[in-house]
């Protein structure tokens, strides 16, 4: 049972804390990755066009996966434009550790 | 021999194979992807962990093989201890047992696209089931072969059938339900890269089986990697100790 | 280490518990559940519970299989899974176990080389299926690869464990009586390691088996696997179950006759404890 005090447990702290560490940061640094802009738009029931700048040009991953938080109308270089995205999902989409920017456009909700 | 003398033979070999593999990769006269070089295979860690898609697809691997896991112990446990205390229950049931355990998840994985289709809940399905035999198996033979005496000893005592199952059957079984456990993981891991790679709901399996469509061998390689390293992890740091532990502690000596 | 000890403890297991569980021989007591669970099944499918698309009963099963026997696509698909899985063996098991030997010989680089053995046995399997598929192309080369590494490497890893856990002493022993290398090789080194290397060989066939069943679902168009993902590409659940009870009684099968015989024969005969 010693053993098992020093390895796994202390395996299990460490992920367990680092789990908490990285969750933290991405809730912590979602509200910066969002343009002010946004700040009144996000209102519940709202839905937006975006323009989401990624550091990188998207790949299936990430379009499969935007596809699932609003409708991807089309990706110009390294920004995805998604449709009719509620403000929840705004909110998800910032928390992503490589998304850059998620920003308005001009577009009717 | 000591740690310095391991440690020195280790970075020579680690570098005697870099470098004939970077050899390798910049002379045979192969299409580039057929070899990727170490360096390209290191790069597209980074590549993937900047966009996101490696920390991705490894917490789902994940999520999916520690939940198969414990649904296996919370359900396999008290299963296969109910259906090894009774001599003629057991009897029955090891055959069956035996031989649902022998026809792996991903065996069932057509019938449960037939029933479920392409998604989550097909590859749910086809892991669990592989975790989940392995356990149910093992505690069953675990509480066989707690020998008869202690059970009598504890009747003889006025212990309650209750009682014998936590304090002479649960315990007396444990080392073999940490090995069934052990296998069950490690029957189940192999599985889940199997479902990913056919159901393509995400996951590593998913994530080397797409990354060949597009001839990305660098990624291939670094996902076979990383699978390989997160079940040694999981053993090294989980996995094995419980297994030692249980056996120190718990563990009976067989005539 | 652990991989051993893990198969011997559950190979130990399965023995140890062959005083309590019904012996091979009792056929007869071993058949009994399989029909009661048939009923059942047969029960199931009659009360209609499930729509007969997900689950056919066992009539419906038995006349495909009859029929895919009688037109030899059973027989077929079962002859390619089982000589892949032949060849496999065939190929891996001595490589294996001799290159563990040689390395092990050298106990300075068997301490170097057993975690990367390690590594590789960690990643063996399907996860080899996208390189083979990009080496091999799809088809029966990829398939066999995956198998033949996965055993390779398993029973590779097993043989370096079990000479290295032979006691120095017994090699010690045989060198100051004379003994050479070969003499050492074959009286002590393999004796003393073959627990493992059998445990060694009997679960690399248990994950090689699995592996080759994943593969050729996915890879090439004969075989089992290729049966039973086929099958469920039109429905054709009654097939489906067919294949998968064939995989299963094979698998049986093999262990029974074959392994564990092989198992008992080898390591009793030797007087060799296992765990």
């Amino acid at each position: 049972m010693r053993l098992l005090r020093h390895r796994t447990g202390a395996f299990l702290a460490a992920v367990a804390l680092l789990w908490a560490g990285w969750e933290a940061y991405l809730a912590l640094s979602a509200p910066r990755r969002l343009d002010p802009a946004l700040a009144g738009a996000l209102a519940p029931g709202a839905r937006l066009d975006v323009a989401v700048t990624l550091g990188f040009a998207p790949e299936d991953f990430h379009i499969r996966l935007f596809q699932g938080h609003g409708v991807v109308s089309g990706v110009r270089g390294t920004t995805v434009m998604l449709d009719r995205v509620a403000a929840d999902d705004v909110r998800r989409i910032a928390r992503y550790y490589w998304v850059r920017r998620v920003a308005p456009r001009g577009g009717a909700s | 021999m000591t740690r310095l003398e391991t440690a020195a033979t280790w970075a020579v070999l680690l570098a005697a194979l870099l470098g004939a593999w970077s050899v390798a990769a910049a002379t045979l006269p192969v299409p580039d992807y057929v070899l990727p070089s170490p360096a390209a295979v290191v790069a597209s860690l980074g590549d993937l962990v900047v966009k996101g898609i490696l920390p991705t697809y490894v917490a789902e691997s994940l999520r999916r093989i520690v939940t198969a896991g414990l649904v296996a112990l919370v359900v396999g446990v008290p299963a296969g201890l109910l259906l090894g205390t009774s001599r003629r229950v057991a009897d029955f049931a090891y055959p069956i047992l035996n031989f649902f355990q022998s026809v792996s998840g991903i065996a069932w994985l057509p019938l449960m696209l037939v029933w479920f289709g392409m998604g989550e809940r097909t590859i749910v399905v086809a892991v669990n089931y592989t975790v989940l035999f392995p356990v149910i198996f093992n505690a069953l033979l675990g509480v066989r072969s707690v020998p008869r005496i202690y059970v009598n000893a504890l009747r003889t005592l006025g212990a309650s059938r209750l009682r014998i199952v936590t304090d002479v059957m649960l315990p007396g079984a444990l080392p073999s339900i940490a090995t069934g456990l052990r296998l069950g993981l490690a029957y189940g891991w192999r599985a889940l890269i199997a479902a990913e790679m056919l159901v393509g709901a995400h996951g590593l399996g998913f994530m080397i089986f797409s990354a060949q469509a597009f001839h990305l061998t660098a990624r291939i390689m670094l996902g076979m990697a990383v699978i390989g390293a997160l079940w040694l992890v999981l053993d090294y740091f989980v996995l094995r100790p419980i297994e030692q532990a249980t056996i120190t502690r718990w563990g009976l000596v067989q005539r | 280490m652990s991989v051993p000890a893990a198969g011997a403890r559950a190979a130990a297991g399965r023995s140890r518990v062959g005083a309590a569980m019904p012996r091979a021989g009792s056929t007869a007591r071993g058949a009994l559940p399989f029909a009661v669970l048939v009923v059942a099944w047969a029960a199931v499918h009659r009360a209609g519970i499930l729509p007969p698309i997900f689950l056919p009963g066992p009539g419906d099963v038995a006349r495909v299989a009859w029929e895919m026997a009688l037109d030899g696509s059973l027989a077929a698909n079962i002859g390619a899974s089982l000589g892949r899985l032949l060849v496999g063996i065939v190929v891996s098991v001595p490589v294996a176990i001799a290159l563990g030997i040689v390395v092990a010989l050298d106990r300075r680089l068997a301490r170097v080389l057993e975690p990367i053995a390690g590594f590789f046995n960690a990643l063996s399997g399907i996860a080899w299926l996208p390189l083979a598929v990009t080496w091999f192309g799809l088809g029966w080369t990829s398939v066999t690869f995956i198998m033949a590494n996965t055993i390779f490497f398993l029973v590779f890893f097993n043989t370096l464990v079990g000479v290295r856990t032979v006691p120095r002493i017994f090699e010690q022993a045989v060198r100051t009586l004379g003994g050479r290398r070969r003499h050492v090789i074959l009286q002590v080194m393999l004796p003393g390691a073959l627990p493992s290397i059998v445990t060694g060989i009997r679960m690399s066939i248990g994950f090689g088996w699995r592996a080759l069943i994943a593969a050729e679902m996915i890879a090439t168009s004969t075989g089992l696997g290729f049966l039973i993902f086929n099958a469920s590409n039109f429905h054709q659940t009654d097939a489906i179950l067919a294949g998968i009870i064939t995989i299963g009684v094979l698998w049986l099968l093999t262990d029974r006759l074959v392994l564990q015989p092989l198992e008992r024969w080898t390591v009793e005969r030797w007087g060799l404890v296992t765990s």
